[in-house]
């Protein structure tokens, strides 16, 4: 390491001590050219694209495209910039377009091939969500807004072709067609359902008492949507099926995301789940928090699998590319403690992992 | 004035409450015209704007932003309701500065407060609370409400009582309360007036005369009256305007209100004459409201199951056989249009028995910090008190778009040294 040019080289060289560095303790590949600020949202290329290609959004007002050969090399490929900050992204599915939402209260579409990025939605407060609808009689965007609407735009026409009321800001949402779901502010909770035209389906009484953060639908075993998984701001995970057999005891609630669990003498701290991802094949599921760690599930058999060391920074993203090989996550400040918190000088990473292994199902026994 | 302004103002006049220093009628208006459209996204960013200026201001004066939220508040949801979130708002500001000295005799703060009793269902407690904390006790206008409420209750001995205290207290301004003080006085004395002249009255008249706006005089063998009952502004600003029947519409309130307020003397006197200053732990628990109710049985009262040889008829008539006239009309008969939006699910949501959780017992929460039961103590990692100090929560990313929107407007602006001021949001 250089002496020269970086502080922090320059004193970890010369003071003997061994500094460790934490920013990548489970030694998972980085992604090269990462943003500048803080990443908000990963996506991967959907299966009917070959190879992988990673799309990130962040607080730097950009999105970038990498692209991640089988040898774990990244390379960067691409980038558009908004004029406020990105706060979601998704790929339509046949992988020729990115659509990214922002806090400059717009939706564009990204095509990949000419690199040229337009607008497709407008709002009147940042827009939180975006995801694309593919039904068999229709396809379009949906986005999710601050401004307490949530937005159905054909990509051709700049006019909704249908807005929704919501209860309140929009702070999170998945689709699985033919099931959206949207968690809401001052925990609201409403199911979607997309067959010939998105309405309304039922709004559910939140199974978590604090803030909604983040949500994931899974699927059943015949690969219909079944239900999500549901974070909050306090270290907690629900998972909510939509028609169970029993539900009191097909749902649930589990902690996650906190320290020192057994040790009563010093206070449990307890972290915020910043994002939710299951995986693609397998149906097990990846959550990463405030706390620096990720920790992968089982909730079929209700238990954990993993759980990784900390890094020095909260992972504020994650994702899973389409065959399930690969597990995406970035590292970087989620604003947890506010401003006074925030350094803009320490850097921002993606890391990739192996998912093969790790996240296969725990046999029941 | 805009005719079109007018007749939305005379539609729905009766759902619009009062503000005691009066609306602005061009805020009225635009109120109105907003929840016609069903757009109600100007009112979100607005708010929006509010609750992030709440949580980034760094000025030396936080009381400000609450005090124009509020005001905004009441001037934009005229209809008062849960839309507005008003007494949420209020509540979470009262309780945003209890610990703080400095503004326990700020005018604004104050008047925050006396919103916040005559929302609840026991004002009186909370102005008993008031004045065990220090809170508005040199302010006129604590006086003034307190005294009012007294005199709403038919008290007015202890009406008198808080105004013979705030002169003790050298509350200010001292112009005003000698001016309600006097006005008071010169209600009680009308009254007790018009009570010496009742029973003369009553003599007097011969021929059934039909007089408008006076008690309901007893017909027959029973002498039971129905009383009047005037509550609230309508009883000072009625006794003023209307000269011709006062005497004897007030007398029957007198009637009435002569002997409550004679028990009252009867209590009052076993009172100390100088109310001491009670050591208030924690604000009193108000009564649940009306809206708070737990769903009940309504009476014990069974109706009997008749056998099919019984009697009584339970069964609904059956249509009768002959075509009953409809008359024919030239004109639908004119409705008033409805302002619910059928997006908008929020009018009649189902609550949730709230098990005895009333603002003031919030408020004495927060005094006493709750004692965990042994299990494991728990802290939350994250600013709790920047997403919860406003009148709704926020996330991490609305605090951290609210820093980058002021960062862009400073940049904007030239790069000049500003604090973070108001939004420019009308007052």
């Amino acid at each position: 390491m250089s002496l020269f040019g970086t502080s922090a080289g320059f004193g970890a060289g010369g003071f003997g001590a061994a500094t460790t560095d934490t920013h990548n303790p489970m030694k998972d590949v980085e992604v090269t050219s990462p943003p500048d600020d803080s990443i908000s949202c990963l996506a991967f290329s959907p299966p009917a694209m070959p190879g992988n290609f990673l799309i990130g959004g962040s607080w730097a007002n950009d999105v970038r495209c990498w692209e991640v050969q089988d040898n774990g090399q990244t390379v960067p490929k691409a980038q558009q910039m908004h004029t406020g900050p990105v706060l979601d992204v998704c790929w339509s599915e046949d992988g020729s377009k990115v659509f990214t939402a922002s806090c400059d209260k717009t939706a564009k579409m990204w095509d990949l091939n000419s690199n040229q990025a337009i607008q497709i939605a407008q709002h009147d407060a940042p827009i939180r969500t975006v995801h694309w609808i593919k039904a068999p009689n229709y396809n379009c965007i949906m986005t999710g807004s601050w401004d307490k609407t949530l937005k159905f735009w054909d990509t051709r026409s700049p006019n909704p072709m249908m807005s929704l009321q919501l209860p309140e800001r929009c702070y999170c949402a998945d689709v699985v067609y033919p099931m959206a779901v949207i968690a809401s502010a001052e925990r609201g909770l409403i199911v979607y359902q997309l067959e010939n035209q998105p309405s309304e389906f039922r709004r559910i009484d939140s199974p978590l008492k604090h803030q909604h953060r983040c949500i994931a639908i899974f699927k059943d075993k015949q690969n219909k949507p079944a239900g999500f998984a549901l974070g909050s701001i306090e270290g907690r995970v629900a998972i909510h099926y939509i028609n169970p057999p029993n539900p009191a005891k097909d749902n649930f609630t589990f902690k996650c995301h906190r320290s020192n669990g057994t040790n009563t003498a010093t206070p449990q701290d307890i972290y915020a789940v910043n994002a939710i991802s299951f995986h693609p094949v397998h149906g097990t599921l990846a959550t990463v928090g405030s706390d620096g760690r990720f920790s992968f599930w089982d909730k079929d058999a209700r238990t954990k699998l993993k759980t990784s060391e900390q890094l020095d920074q909260p992972i504020t993203a994650c994702s899973f590319n389409n065959n399930g090989n690969i597990f995406a996550y970035a590292s970087s400040y989620d604003w947890s403690k506010g401003h006074e918190y925030y350094n803009p000088q320490k850097k921002n990473y993606i890391f990739l992992r192996n998912a093969t292994e790790e996240l296969k199902p725990r046999n029941k026994k | 004035m805009a005719e079109g302004g007018e007749a939305e103002w005379e539609l729905c006049k009766e759902n619009i409450q009062p503000l005691k220093k009066g609306r602005a009628i061009s805020a009225l208006q635009e109120a109105l015209s907003q929840q016609q459209d069903g757009s109600s996204s100007t009112t979100n960013q607005h708010k929006q704007a509010f609750e992030s200026e709440l949580r980034v201001y760094e000025g030396d004066d936080p009381l400000d932003v609450w005090n124009r939220y509020v005001a905004w508040t009441e001037q934009t949801f005229p209809q008062g309701g849960k839309e507005s979130n008003l007494a949420v708002l209020l509540e979470r500001a009262v309780a945003r500065f209890t610990e703080d000295k400095k503004y326990h005799n700020d005018r604004r703060y104050v008047d925050i407060w006396i919103k916040f009793a005559q929302s609840g269902s026991e004002p009186l407690d909370m102005y008993r609370y008031m004045r065990a904390q220090g809170i508005g006790v040199q302010q006129a206008s604590f006086y003034i409400a307190w005294s009012e409420e007294y005199e709403n209750q038919g008290n007015v001995r202890a009406a008198d009582n808080v105004f013979q205290e705030s002169f003790k207290r050298e509350a200010e301004p001292r112009e005003k309360l000698l001016q309600f003080h006097k006005a008071l006085q010169a209600r009680v004395a009308r009254r007790v007036m018009s009570g010496m002249f009742e029973d003369k009255d009553e003599e007097e008249a011969e021929q059934p005369e039909r007089a408008s706006l006076v008690d309901l005089k007893h017909r027959g063998k029973k002498k039971a009256v129905v009383p009047i009952n005037r509550v609230g502004a309508a009883l000072s600003s009625h006794s003023q305007s209307l000269n011709l029947h006062v005497p004897q519409a007030s007398a029957g309130r007198g009637q009435n209100s002569r002997i409550v307020v004679f028990e009252e003397l009867k209590a009052a006197s076993a009172e100390p004459s100088e109310p001491k200053l009670e050591s208030w732990k924690a604000p009193p628990p108000s009564k649940s409201k009306e809206n708070e109710l737990r769903p009940e049985k309504w009476s014990n009262v069974k109706m009997p199951m008749k056998s099919r040889f019984g009697h009584t008829v339970v069964a609904p008539q059956s249509k009768p056989n002959f075509l009953p006239f409809v008359e024919e009309v030239d004109q639908p008969p004119t409705m008033t249009p409805c302002k619910i939006n059928p997006a908008v699910n929020s009018v009649l949501s189902a609550r949730k028995p709230c098990m005895e959780e009333t603002p003031l017992k919030r408020l004495q929460q927060q005094e006493r910090p709750s004692q965990s039961e042994g299990k494991v103590q728990e802290q939350s990692m994250y600013c709790k008190e920047l997403l919860l100090s406003g009148a709704v929560e926020f996330c991490f990313e609305e605090l951290r778009a609210e820093r980058y929107r002021q960062k862009m407007s400073a940049k904007s602006q030239g790069g000049v040294e500003e604090e973070p001021a108001g939004l420019g949001l009308p007052d």
